[in-house]
């Protein structure tokens, strides 16, 4: 009877976490799971390609304020996302540039080159300085390169319940990295985002570093239909470690215009536009 | 199997016909790409002209272990001007005034006779130079892309020393200490860029004769190594210095240069070759007795070498391994002894490098490279070692959204055991405001290229506001 007991009790302390974890995940009255989201988010349309002038207005805890217009573009090659950035101003960051391309396979790295106007090199990334910011934003490699998307690699996903982001209903779901390494790399202990089960895009996410203080909160405060495609015009990434801020507002979207396959190239990112 | 001179007459002749052949196709080709691009030029209309200029300011501060003294302060302005055509084509104009408050580095103190007349840049009295920097035109046209005019060639992935980057000259009136942006001698030439079965092809067609130019007798960095300059030699009453031969047929001078490059399996890869002079001035002697003793005459003169090479770079984890390596097929090195072959020694030379970053620190990259020249089929005995090896070590640190930059760069040869560390800390205040300090020590043997400027150590405060 005494090991009945014991093995009763052995089960609550080690099984039922585990059991009431998959619950939630699977079915928090009876809302899709986290994979599930994560799966909605990464199959919206994102049209094939794109083009789009992007202004980046950065702002520290002082109130200076530092200002970048660049070009970007995107484009789809079966799975494979190609992105390259071009900065038009101002001058001492003119003809910077910043090629990715994002493989569909998970057990390939992704290739990222830096054009550097000052050496007049086309500089090789390793693509685990994903965690590092990019240029001076609140913004990393990693987050540049995702746009909308979620990263189902390196994150587990679960709904933890439902949100509101100015009056907009939504899912909240949390990703934990699925490994040690990954956090570090990231540098995020886990994120919450909430999103926008209509359109399924994320309206608000925070972020935790990996001692598990909150680091940033990342809000889209535009959505709008563009040529048939929901598309974001306002990011607002607030850094809340250093109390640098971030604004990325896109304009001149354009999904219709072909994108030529040689502007994705080194060559190209050194020829500048 | 002996030629009869008749047929060896009629061989001669039928390959001068090629040759020529081959030529007239060259030249044609040449032809009809500045016909097209001028055509183009022409016939497009403006639709867009951007004009930015920067203002940088310096004052520099000299330090040995004798004084600590104000040595120089400079002013330069650089406007760039772009004019953009309804057809891609663009225009880009890059000028630069630069003037300098110290005698020793005055733009005149230079070997001027090493630049083209058509790339010289105005001297202004002793201390200021207007130069157009760059001045081309560039257009796509099916599947080519011209680039035609004044301009910078950047080869190879190499950091702080040059093994590929040589299509350009550069000057060294600071020796290595401006950015290779500002120190390198932009050139009027032809640069077609195509894609071939998978391969991004480069071709260069460079008629500016313009060469290494180095600083003048008196000047701040005038070198002075046994390494660079013939040594005075007992027994030598005088010494002549001649004007610089030059090459001078614009076109069967012109340097040519094709490169090949992709990206296969996660690799950077290229492959380069260059026809092309030899930058550095061959210093050839000759000597005579005269009723004074022994008179040496120097001659500097140009040599031409191909260069066959390539490079590689691709990102493992944390890691980004990179490298390049050059052949040249003729070179011409300072002879130990003083009557050998004019006071030089032919041979070939293979230079290499091989880089290792590191990015595992957050907004840091650690890097290191090994350089290696060796020297090879030498007819006699050198100066230099057979091998010459240099490593570098660069780390760099960005701060608060990178508007602070810190970097620590050391490069060490050790075969002299001299070498250069550079400190600078640069802090961006607004988008177009920057200002900078930095330190930049000699140590080692005089005899070796970095110690020789031993005795010009400096530290140097800097502004520059861009504006547009």
């Amino acid at each position: 009877m005494k090991q009945t007991h014991l093995i009763i009790v052995l089960i609550s302390i080690f099984a039922l976490p585990v059991l009431a974890q998959n619950l939630t995940d699977s079915n928090v009255n009876g809302l899709p799971t986290g994979e599930e989201v994560a799966a909605h988010i990464n199959s919206r349309d994102e049209g094939k390609a794109v083009s789009r002038k992007l202004k980046i207005e950065m702002r520290d805890r002082r109130g200076k304020i530092r200002q970048r217009e660049t070009m970007s573009y995107r484009k789809y090659f079966a799975a494979e996302k190609r992105t390259v950035i071009f900065y038009l101003a101002p001058k001492n960051i003119k003809d910077t540039a910043f090629l990715t391309y994002d493989y569909n396979d998970p057990d390939l790295a992704d290739d990222q080159w830096l054009y550097l106007p000052a050496l007049r090199k086309v500089r090789r990334i390793s693509a685990s300085d994903r965690g590092d910011y990019f240029l001076g934003t609140d913004m990393t490699y990693e987050d540049i390169k995702l746009e909308t998307r979620v990263s189902t690699t390196d994150f587990n996903f679960k709904t933890i319940g439902t949100c509101n982001s100015k009056g907009k209903p939504g899912l909240q779901i949390e990703g934990i990295p699925k490994t040690q390494e990954i956090a570090r790399e990231l540098g995020y202990s886990k994120t919450q985002s909430c999103v926008d089960s209509e359109i399924w895009m994320v309206r608000t996410s925070q972020f935790w570093d990996i001692k598990g203080n909150l680091l940033k909160t990342v809000t889209i405060n535009d959505i709008e239909k563009i040529q048939g495609i929901w598309t974001q015009k306002n990011i607002e990434v607030e850094n809340h470690k250093t109390g640098h801020s971030t604004g990325l507002t896109f304009s001149e979207v354009d999904y219709r215009s072909s994108v030529a396959d040689g502007i994705f190239t080194t060559n190209a990112i050194k020829r500048g536009l | 199997m002996p030629v009869l001179p008749d047929a060896n007459c009629k061989l001669q002749s039928a390959k001068k016909r090629l040759l020529t052949s081959q030529a007239g196709c060259y030249f044609a080709f040449i032809r009809a790409a500045i016909i097209t691009a001028l055509c183009t030029l022409f016939s497009a209309s403006l639709y867009a002209a951007q004009w930015q200029s920067s203002v940088i300011s310096s004052v520099l501060w000299s330090a040995s272990s004798h004084n600590f003294k104000q040595q120089n302060y400079q002013f330069t302005v650089e406007p760039e001007f772009i004019l953009r055509f309804d057809n891609n084509a663009k225009l880009t104009a890059l000028g630069r005034l630069r003037s300098i408050g110290l005698d020793a580095l005055s733009p005149e103190g230079v070997t001027d006779k090493a630049y083209s007349p058509f790339s010289k840049p105005l001297f202004i009295g002793n201390s200021s130079e207007l130069e157009l920097r760059e001045f081309y035109v560039e257009f796509p046209s099916d599947n080519f892309y011209f680039t035609l005019g004044k301009q910078q060639v950047v080869w190879g992935k190499a950091d702080g020393l040059k093994v590929l980057d040589i299509v350009n000259p550069q000057s060294y009136r600071e020796f290595i200490l401006e950015d290779f942006d500002d120190s390198r001698i932009p050139q009027w030439l032809a640069n077609i860029e195509s894609n071939f079965r998978g391969w991004d092809t480069q071709f260069l067609w460079i008629p500016d004769q313009s060469y290494h130019i180095l600083a003048t007798d008196d000047a701040l960095y005038t070198p002075t190594s046994h390494l660079m300059l013939p040594q005075s030699q007992a027994g030598v009453s005088s010494v002549e210095v001649k004007p610089f031969k030059r090459p001078a047929r614009t076109l069967m001078d012109s340097d040519v240069g094709l490169r090949l490059s992709r990206f296969w399996r996660g690799w950077d890869l290229t492959l380069n070759y260059l026809y092309q002079y030899d930058n550095f001035a061959l210093l050839y002697q000759r000597r005579s007795l005269t009723s004074h003793g022994l008179h040496v005459e120097i001659e500097p003169q140009y040599r031409r070498t191909h260069v066959l090479g390539g490079s590689f770079s691709n990102a493992f984890d944390h890691w980004v391994l990179r490298g390049e390596l050059a052949y040249f097929s003729n070179r011409y090195f300072l002879a130990e002894g003083p009557s050998t072959n004019n006071g030089l020694s032919k041979g070939e030379e293979i230079s290499y490098v091989i880089g290792l970053d590191w990015a595992g620190l957050e907004n840091t990259l650690i890097s290191g490279q090994l350089f290696q020249s060796v020297a090879l089929n030498r007819q006699s005995a050198t100066i230099r070692d057979k091998t010459d090896s240099t490593v570098s070590l660069l780390v760099n640190h960005t701060l608060l959204n990178d508007t602070i930059e810190l970097r620590f760069v050391c490069l060490a040869n050790t075969n002299i055991g001299d070498g250069l560390v550079r400190l600078r800390a640069s802090y961006e205040w607004q988008d177009n405001l920057k200002t900078w300090i930095s330190n930049d020590t000699y140590y080692g043997s005089r005899e070796g290229i970095f110690g020789q400027f031993d005795n010009n150590d400096r530290l140097t405060l800097g502004i520059e506001m861009g504006f547009e």
